[in-house]
């Protein structure tokens, strides 16, 4: 929560320095190119002027635009960007998979942030065929998430308090990683789904927080983004700690089916941890809390 | 030909409206003045993008499919005299569903997923072909269970395409399956396959009525049974296959409207085949309206909308039949 606040104060303080900003910018010519960042598409995104109405296609766009400075400057968001307190407030553009065109267009967004593999991409092209600005994002590594923060940053013209939380984040994980990461090595299994049983293989952020708190993902081989795995698997690798989401913030219940497995060394030694999943699911600046969650667990698992 | 222009000059009213209702409604409210500048060329440039741009396509992508479904479940229904035919029978939703899927799943742009249904679709067309042609005598009994084998063959493949997709394109992969009209990107292709098959169709009509009664009756009628049926059979498959590649496998439509159309208006092919065109885009358009602003700015899969249209509709009619 405390992050929280203290983004939307850097929200309200970029908002009003942009306010002051703005009469001067409009006396200077734009050059071609000054507004300009490469989406995660590898497409180049150009404005004339700092995006003012912003139309936010996933929950973690939201989150990150919000980090970015720019909270103020979201015109509208998806169904469930819930975070921070302030875009439940926000008018909706349908869900993340459902885009509604019309409630989009009516905006008349500046800057659509869109998520190139959460939303339809058909209608992703056609707000491109009607010329609507596009950043397509796609954070795939923990370091994507400071570079989109500071590359949104600059579309919506907040590219100091950007800077800031980029630099932050960096710093952040860079003690944890100089804390934990050339520790004992804890082998650990962490389950995103538990009906099929689900996990993450080495390329999905999740496992890089794993390896910045010292940890191994038993299941990082897979060849798999999210594979499907049964018991069996779990029981053959037996995993020195089993950390997992659930279907809420708080709801550890998944955990419960593997108490039975009295062959789990995770079982026997207690390790059964849970990190509430919009920390470390979401590849949004809040991936900093699940990550220093699940260093202080897998901590506990060393002892 | 007195006797079949009433009705089908109150579908055609009714389809119009449709399309009004389908052009003047939506998410964003446009006052009826707003509405008449923009249709006559002038009004706000937002308005002008909303009705030019993303309802009016999508109206006609409705219309188009709607009457394609109907029209192409009519035909299926006199190809293989029976009543539970639909475009989707003989497998070709299964093989345009596997097109599309693989295309998604490797992660190609909406034209090439669109490309991927139809060649899909016609593969599908030519393996059923092929395998009921096969060797010695062939009847519509043999056609239907070889299209329904194929279909499950793909069911089977979507089935595993769905298990091994990555979880984020589970969704899409849904939609694409349940039909949305928000994938309609040009609705000419299916206008145009609509308009030429209903007019190659109706003056095949009286030869279609004889058929539907059996093939001997239309053998001694001098019906030349054999290349009618595989007509019918492959401009079936084309009709259904634009609709699917235009907005997915969206059911229901091609089933029952055939039906809902003798039920009240007798079967007669040369006045069902287009009332089915028309009752078929007006069900379709109509309920696209429905999916795209009943829990807006949520959108709803349309299929959803023309079963719950459809069901109790069909129902009532089936219901006042007997009576």
């Amino acid at each position: 929560m405390a992050r929280g606040r203290a983004a939307g104060l850097r929200a309200a303080l970029a908002g009003s320095l942009a306010a002051l900003a703005l009469p001067l910018g409009a006396l200077v010519p734009a050059h071609a190119g000054e507004r300009c960042v490469e989406d995660d598409a590898g497409a180049t995104v150009c404005l004339d002027e700092p995006a003012e109405r912003i139309v936010a296609l996933s929950p973690g766009a939201v989150e990150l635009l919000f980090a970015a400075g720019a909270g103020d400057r979201v015109a509208a968001a998806v169904s469930h960007a819930d975070y921070p307190p302030e875009a439940a407030e926000l008018p909706r553009v349908g869900s993340y998979d459902r885009l509604d065109m019309e409630a989009i267009l009516a905006q008349r967004p500046d800057l659509v942030v869109g998520w190139s593999s959460g939303n339809p991409s058909n209608q992703l092209e056609r707000l491109d065929a009607l010329e609507v600005p596009l950043y397509r994002s796609e954070p795939r590594e923990l370091s994507d998430i400071p570079a989109t923060l500071e590359r949104l940053g600059r579309l919506a013209g907040t590219a100091e308090a950007a800077a800031r939380a980029a630099a932050d984040f960096r710093a952040e994980v860079d003690e944890l990683a100089a804390t934990y990461a050339d520790r004992e090595p804890v082998r650990v299994f962490y389950q995103i789904w538990a009906d099929p049983v689900m996990t993450v293989n080495d390329e999905q952020i999740i496992s890089e927080s794993i390896r910045v708190c010292g940890g191994e993902n038993v299941f990082g081989d897979l060849e798999r983004l999210t594979p499907r795995l049964d018991e069996e698997a779990v029981l053959a690798a037996d995993p020195e700690a089993i950390v997992s989401g659930g279907m809420g913030e708080a709801d550890d219940s998944w955990l419960d089916a593997w108490r039975r497995y009295d062959s789990l060394q995770a079982v026997r030694a207690g390790n059964l941890f849970f990190v509430p999943p919009s920390t470390l699911q979401r590849p949004t600046p809040r991936l900093l809390e699940g990550t220093a969650e699940l260093c202080r667990k897998l901590e506990q698992a060393r002892r | 030909m007195r006797r079949l222009a009433p009705p089908l000059l109150i579908l055609a009213a009714v389809a119009m409206a449709a399309l009004a209702l389908a052009v003047g409604i939506g998410s964003v409210p446009i006052p009826p003045a707003a509405l008449w500048a923009v249709l006559t060329g002038s009004g706000e440039p937002l308005h002008q993008t909303l009705v030019l741009e993303l309802r009016a396509p999508r109206a006609l992508a409705a219309l188009a499919v709607g009457g394609l479904l109907a029209v192409a479940g009519a035909l299926m229904q006199v190809l293989l005299r029976n009543p539970l035919a639909d475009p989707y029978v003989l497998g070709l939703s299964g093989g345009a569903a596997v097109g599309a899927l693989a295309a998604m799943l490797l992660g190609l742009g909406s034209a090439l997923v669109s490309g991927a249904a139809f060649a899909g679709a016609l593969l599908s067309t030519l393996l059923v072909f092929g395998l009921a042609h096969g060797t010695g005598s062939w009847t519509p009994t043999r056609l239907l269970l070889t299209g329904v084998v194929v279909a499950s063959g793909w069911s089977a493949l979507v089935t595993f395409m769905l298990a091994v997709g990555p979880t984020r394109q589970l969704p899409g992969m849904l939609y694409w399956l349940m039909g949305d009209l928000a994938y309609a990107r040009s609705p000419w292709w299916a206008l145009a396959a609509l308009a030429a098959a209903v007019a190659v169709a109706v003056p095949l009509g009286r030869s279609l009525n004889v058929l539907a009664r059996g093939p001997l009756q239309a053998a001694a009628l001098g019906v030349a049974v054999r290349p009618l049926e595989w007509g019918i059979y492959v401009a079936a498959s084309v009709l259904t296959a634009v609709a699917v590649t235009t907005a997915g496998s969206i059911g229901f439509v091609g089933l029952v409207v055939p039906h809902m159309l003798r039920l009240v208006l007798g079967n007669d092919q040369r006045l069902i085949l287009p009332a089915a065109a028309l009752a078929g885009g007006a069900l379709l358009t109509l309920a696209d309206v429905l999916a795209r602003t009943l829990i807006a700015p949520e959108q709803l899969p349309v299929g959803v909308i023309t079963a719950m249209l459809g069901v109790p509709l069909f129902l009532y009619l089936l219901h006042r039949s007997r009576g």
